[in-house]
């Protein structure tokens, strides 16, 4: 029923706008104008819409309800993210004229092979940020439908692959900025409602963890994967699909090398990646990443585009900054309830779904399912959002930067990339979809930022110096990063710098690029190539300029007119 | 007539994809006039230099913050209307701090900018 009631509708309107539904039909240049008149605060609202993926909304409080209060740092990475694009990459960026990076490494060094490795990277990170995408659409349809969890992702996939294939998304800047304000009602009303329903025990609980030992009532635990659990010493292995009963007061196992949920160290405010106990470090580690990678995420980057000079890109980066702050006040609400409440999802792998599986605990009659039918449907649109944008930037880089077909060939790339992203998403129930869209953050803290941050502030930035910069930084994150998923027997503070490698590939990718850089010679032009990306290009330079700006001015109120 | 031609309401990502075929292969040596590159050389040194004081503060802000709660765990236990305070720091705080940084910034940019 609340697949019908929440997920259709989204899916099909969102099929519709991709059969044009609401491809409003308008003149050129009433287009061109109406585009070029994006508002910051528009704007912002729309980079907000896309930036907001199922890791925002589903993931966050799910890894609050596993990993504790310090799970709360990743949002804060999330936003201070769009401090760092402010300072160092908005306006340059968008003055450029660069919609990519691979555009800008060719932009500003001429290179056509920096660009096919920077497209290469795309994918990479592309991959790392889609597959948790997938794979939690897939589980929430999976949860809120009781079908296996691969017919979820299936239908997921297939949804985005046509509604691209079809004609992309012909979707204004203003749907866009819609779908923020969506997405932003269905995740604060749900919350409030959620505080005011619950009983006044189950707020007091929620403000002092205990550790989940026992079963408060009868539970019936759904086990989607295979998983070993330990109790009392005595390891038992769950078979996949199995559907386990505890009864009230039953003592509860605990996952083979995963600490229970509200136990020591939950309700401290750091994070402990890899159980490692250095949380300081851990956390360290994670924000330095979050906050240095949000600028070479792709398809944020190419929203900067809309903005119509180099100003407006960076007003719209500021503005970001506030309108992800309103969002991220609420996932901590929803994952200390989802401790409280439904602790036993840690058991089976899937606290990804604690939000949508909140309603039902606080009320069985309608409401319940109203606002669990709102919340999946806000999810969707989450993962939908992020995940249009960021297959159509995939595709992108492997139709024109790697193999050079047309838009023909864009369409048979966004279905065969839409088709490998569901057979990894397939294999990767177990992942979080925090993590993996963390680790997606790290690659571009390590290659993009160097290559962003030094192209733009450098002159002395030459191509062999990005692009063994770029590989260093590639290899040094994606290689940690397999290391920690074919899971390498490291501990102590060496395990969280494998799982988070962050600390030391972003320096080692800005050393790279500076020594090697120093050792060559850019080429004459490398100086001016830079300069121009800081002249401010909205101010009136010369008499031709101002000759333009008038006739363009006359231009559009005749338009208006008309 | 020209202005006249019907085009279908697409996103800006699909619009951009769609035509990027277009923007490619015309790589041009970059060119700045006389005055505009004096005048692109003073802003990047402005720029670069007013860049230096909200990074210290993000990352003093992102880096001292778990540091305080490593060192004072006794924030834990202190409790403001029943709610701990190292929570409310980390799950409250944060936000109004960084837009009034993004703020701060984006002021001191433009004024940058708009000064000869």
């Amino acid at each position: 029923m609340i697949l019908a009631f929440a997920v259709a509708p989204v899916v099909l309107i969102t099929l519709l706008i991709g059969l044009r539904g609401v491809a409003a039909m308008r003149t050129t240049s009433d287009f061109l104008v109406a585009s070029r008149r994006v508002s910051p605060l528009l704007n912002s609202a729309a980079v907000s819409g896309e930036y907001l993926s199922a890791a925002s909304f589903l993931g966050v409080a799910g890894l609050v309800v596993k990993d504790g209060i310090g799970a709360l740092w990743y949002p804060v990475g999330f936003t201070a993210g769009y401090i760092a694009m402010l300072v160092l990459v908005a306006a340059p960026m968008r003055r450029s004229g660069a919609l990519t990076v691979p555009d800008f490494a060719e932009a500003r060094l001429a290179s056509p092979a920096l660009r096919r490795v920077t497209a290469a990277v795309i994918l990479v990170i592309g991959g790392l940020y889609l597959v948790p995408q997938f794979r939690t659409a897939g589980l929430v349809l999976s949860a809120v439908s009781n079908s296996p969890y691969w017919v979820g992702v299936v239908i997921a996939g297939s949804g985005v692959a046509i509604t691209l294939a079809l004609g992309g998304m012909r979707a204004a800047t203003y749907v866009q900025a819609f779908q923020f304000v969506l997405k932003l009602v269905l995740f604060i009303v749900p919350a409030i409602w959620l505080l005011i329903q619950v009983s006044p025990q189950t707020r007091e609980d929620a403000l002092n963890p205990v550790e989940f030992t026992r079963f408060a009532a009868d539970t019936s635990v759904e086990f989607r994967i295979g998983t070993t659990l330990e109790l009392n010493g005595e390891r038992w292995e769950v078979p996949q699909g199995a559907t386990v009963e505890f009864a009230a007061g039953d003592e509860v196992p605990q996952v083979v090398g995963e600490a229970r949920p509200g136990g020591e160290g939950w309700s401290r405010p750091l994070l402990d990646i890899a159980d490692a106990d250095h949380p300081l470090l851990s956390t360290w580690a994670l924000t330095v990443a979050l906050a240095l990678g949000t600028m070479g995420l792709p398809h944020v980057i190419m929203r900067f585009h809309t903005s119509p000079d180099g100003r407006a890109a960076r007003r719209t980066a500021a503005f970001t900054v506030g309108l992800l702050g309103i969002f991220y006040l609420f996932p901590g609400i929803y994952g200390v309830l989802g401790r409280v409440l439904v602790p036993q999802l840690y058991l089976s792998g899937a606290t990804d779904t604690a939000v949508v599986a909140l309603p039902a605990q606080v009320d069985t009659g309608w409401p319940g399912s109203l606002f669990t039918a709102l919340l999946t449907g806000g999810a969707f649109a989450a993962f939908l959002a992020t995940s249009l944008g960021l297959l159509l930037v995939v595709s992108g880089a492997i139709s024109y930067d790697l193999l050079s077909g047309g838009l023909r060939g864009l369409r048979v790339t966004v279905v065969v990339a839409a088709a490998v992203v569901v057979l990894l998403a397939l294999q990767a129930i177990r992942l979080d979809a925090g993590v993996l869209v963390t680790w997606a953050f790290t690659v571009a803290a390590s290659t993009f930022c160097p290559l962003l941050v030094l192209g733009i502030w450098w002159s002395r930035l030459t191509v062999t110096g990005a692009m063994s910069g770029v590989l260093a930084g590639l290899f040094a994150s994606s290689g940690a990063i397999a290391c920690t998923l074919f899971g390498l027997p490291v501990t102590g503070w060496l395990a969280i710098l494998i799982a988070q490698p962050a600390p030391w590939s972003v320096p080692l990718a800005f050393l790279t690029m500076v020594l090697v850089s120093l050792r060559g010679r850019p080429p004459t032009w490398a100086r001016t190539a830079m300069l121009r990306l800081h002249l401010n290009e909205d101010r009136e330079q010369t008499p031709a300029d101002r000759l333009r700006a008038l006739r363009e001015r006359a231009q559009s109120s005749q338009t208006n007119r008309n | 007539m020209p202005g006249h031609k019907r085009i279908a309401v697409m996103s800006p990502q699909t619009r951009l994809a769609h035509s990027r075929r277009r923007a490619r292969g015309r790589w041009r040596v970059p060119k700045l006039d006389g005055p505009g590159a004096d005048r692109a050389l003073v802003l990047h040194r402005r720029q670069l230099r007013l860049a230096v004081a909200p990074l210290a503060l993000l990352f003093a802000g992102i880096l001292g913050l778990p540091l305080v709660f490593a060192l004072f765990p006794g924030l834990d236990d202190i409790r403001l209307l029943g709610i701990p305070v190292s929570w409310l720091a980390l799950a409250v705080l944060p936000y109004p701090a960084l837009a009034l940084l993004a703020g701060w910034q984006l002021r001191r940019a433009e004024k940058a900018e708009d000064t000869e």
